[in-house]
């Protein structure tokens, strides 16, 4: 009986278009909810999260000297071979790379060479914006990396941001910290 | 002088309208953006202007200094006159179309109509008819497949369309006494046509998204599978004609409606001037448009096709018959 019921409720919904009008419902509602769009780069930029994996750097010890010993071990694990070491000997007889260079072009921010390095010398950091007309230049050497900026230590968020085409292509933040992305995700 | 100020007033008439009508894809074209961009979450054109106002502009330059591209197999002569087939027969339609009762400006009775024929009706369906034509010889004359497979579709759907389309504002016709629009709204001052004809107005409207072909039943420039349907092979100006025909059919449905099913200026409850009264009502339904367009998918041709003669025929000839049992 209340199949039946239901069946026949069904077709006078259908008759009078409920399926239609609640779409149009639907669609009316997400008409009024915040967009998601990141008005990147001139209003808005997004912080990446400790975990994002962006453009590596060398890291030092306390003595301000290079940690990696060149061990060449990332160079093996990548699969991209992109990473080319040449190691040296110090006076205290200490390896270091003489030549580290990273081909960002080729890499797939994998994350392997941050994995397989045994003296914690070589990460993937919170740097995004390294895009260039010539893969050339994306070929990053020794001192660059060591330039590079770290890991993240705010979660992802978006902040306010000013595009400066002066000389370079730049997008200038202010803020540490920004509201949450996820926030203005609808799910329904 | 009489006769000067008279022919005087009526091309001001036509020339205002014929401004009205192709500026006003402009901001249509913004809204559209801007709602589809809102119902899917994002924000639509913003860079161009305060929140991308002035983008349609910068199409429009975009679209007048392009290439205007012809075919080497093309039809030149066919080419060149379809996109002019299209435009002409919306923007002439609108000749018949009044906006409002008359104004006095200056001690002087101005009428909000270039003409008030008393077949004004059966003149809208009759040019409206010819615009099908444009598309037609657009898409034979590119001698391109999509663009012809396109023309195909549009050439069935416009005749299927057209015939419960007319039999739908019979019963309006019908209840005015009628065929000229100002009576059909004068008929209305009391009781929106809409409450007697629900169903009329149902497959007026059906049909009419069919005529301007807008989703769900836009197959004859349906991206998805055919390109760009019969304007596939045109660019540049060419192209912006046939956008603005579309705008302008989108445009003349909307006032269709307001004027045989919703009262035309009359208002309730809030007194405001007419003319504004109709210019929300109408704004009303180019919303619907979009917003359809944005919900709904697009129909299967079959489907179609049984929509418009197993649905849409037999609803529309049901409803004279009732319109006109319940006037005897
Ligand atoms: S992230 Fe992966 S691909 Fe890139 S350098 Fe490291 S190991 Fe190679
Ligand atoms: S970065 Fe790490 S893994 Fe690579 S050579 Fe240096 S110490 Fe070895």
């Amino acid at each position: 009986m209340s199949r039946a019921l239901d069946r026949s409720g069904a077709w006078i919904g259908w008759a009078f278009f409920a399926d239609l009008a609640g779409a149009l419902a639907l669609t009316f509602g997400y008409m009024f909810s915040r967009s998601v769009t990141m008005q990147y780069p001139d209003k808005e930029k997004w912080l990446p999260y400790s975990r994002y994996r962006g453009h590596h750097f060398l890291t030092r010890d306390e003595e301000g000297e290079i940690k990696c010993v060149a061990c060449e071990l990332c160079a093996r694990i990548c699969p991209c071979d992109c990473i080319e070491v040449i190691p040296y000997e110090d006076e205290k007889g200490n390896r270091h790379p003489a030549k580290f260079e990273i081909d960002m072009a080729r890499c797939l921010f994998c994350g392997l060479c941050e994995d397989a390095c045994p003296a914690d010398a070589i990460a993937l950091g919170q740097e995004y914006e390294f895009s260039s007309f010539s893969s050339r230049d994306l070929v990053v050497g020794r001192d660059d990396l060591l330039g590079k900026p770290g890991k993240a230590t705010t979660g992802g968020g978006v902040v306010a941001a000013r595009l400066n085409t002066e000389q370079d292509v730049l997008v200038e933040t202010s803020e540490p910290q920004g509201y949450n992305w996820w926030r203005n995700i609808r799910r329904t | 002088m009489e006769l000067v100020f008279a022919l005087g007033l009526i091309a001001f008439k036509v020339a205002l309208l014929i401004a009205i009508l192709l500026l006003l894809p402009l901001p249509l074209t913004w809204l559209e953006r801007k709602i589809a961009g809102h119902i899917q979450q994002r924000m639509g054109p913003m860079r161009v202007g305060w929140h991308g106002l002035l983008q349609p502009v910068a199409d429009g330059i975009k679209l007048l200094t392009k290439e205007d591209h012809i075919p080497a197999e093309a039809d030149r002569f066919l080419f060149k006159l379809a996109p002019i087939l299209a435009l002409a027969p919306p923007f002439v339609v609108f000749v018949a179309i009044p906006f409002g009762e008359s104004v006095s400006v200056l001690g002087a009775e101005i009428t909000l109509y270039v003409s008030n024929m008393n077949v004004a009706l059966l003149f809208v369906f009759a040019v409206i008819g010819i615009e099908v034509y444009g598309v037609i010889f657009g898409g034979w004359a590119a001698n391109s497949k999509y663009a012809v497979l396109g023309s195909l579709r549009t050439c069935a759907q416009m005749i299927s369309y057209e015939i419960p389309m007319g039999f739908a504002v019979i019963g309006v016709v019908m209840l005015a006494q009628s065929m000229s629009l100002l009576e059909i709204v004068r008929a209305q001052a009391d009781v929106w046509n809409i409450v007697y004809q629900p169903v009329g107005f149902f497959v007026f409207f059906v049909a009419g998204l069919a005529e301007a072909q807008r989703i769900p039943f836009d197959l004859a420039e349906a991206e998805g599978d055919l390109g760009a349907g019969f304007h596939t092979e045109y660019s540049g100006i060419r192209f912006a004609f046939f956008m603005v025909s579309e705008y302008a059919v989108m445009l003349l449905v909307s006032v269709l409606s307001v004027i045989l099913f919703f009262g035309g200026w009359n208002g309730v409850l809030i007194p405001l001037p007419p003319l504004l009264w109709f210019a929300l009502k109408v704004a009303f339904f180019l919303y619907v448009f979009m917003w359809f367009r944005f919900t709904f998918p697009r129909y299967r041709y079959d489907q179609l096709m049984a929509i418009g003669w197993k649905v849409l025929l037999p609803l529309s000839l049901g409803n004279i018959i009732i319109t006109g049992v319940a006037f005897l």
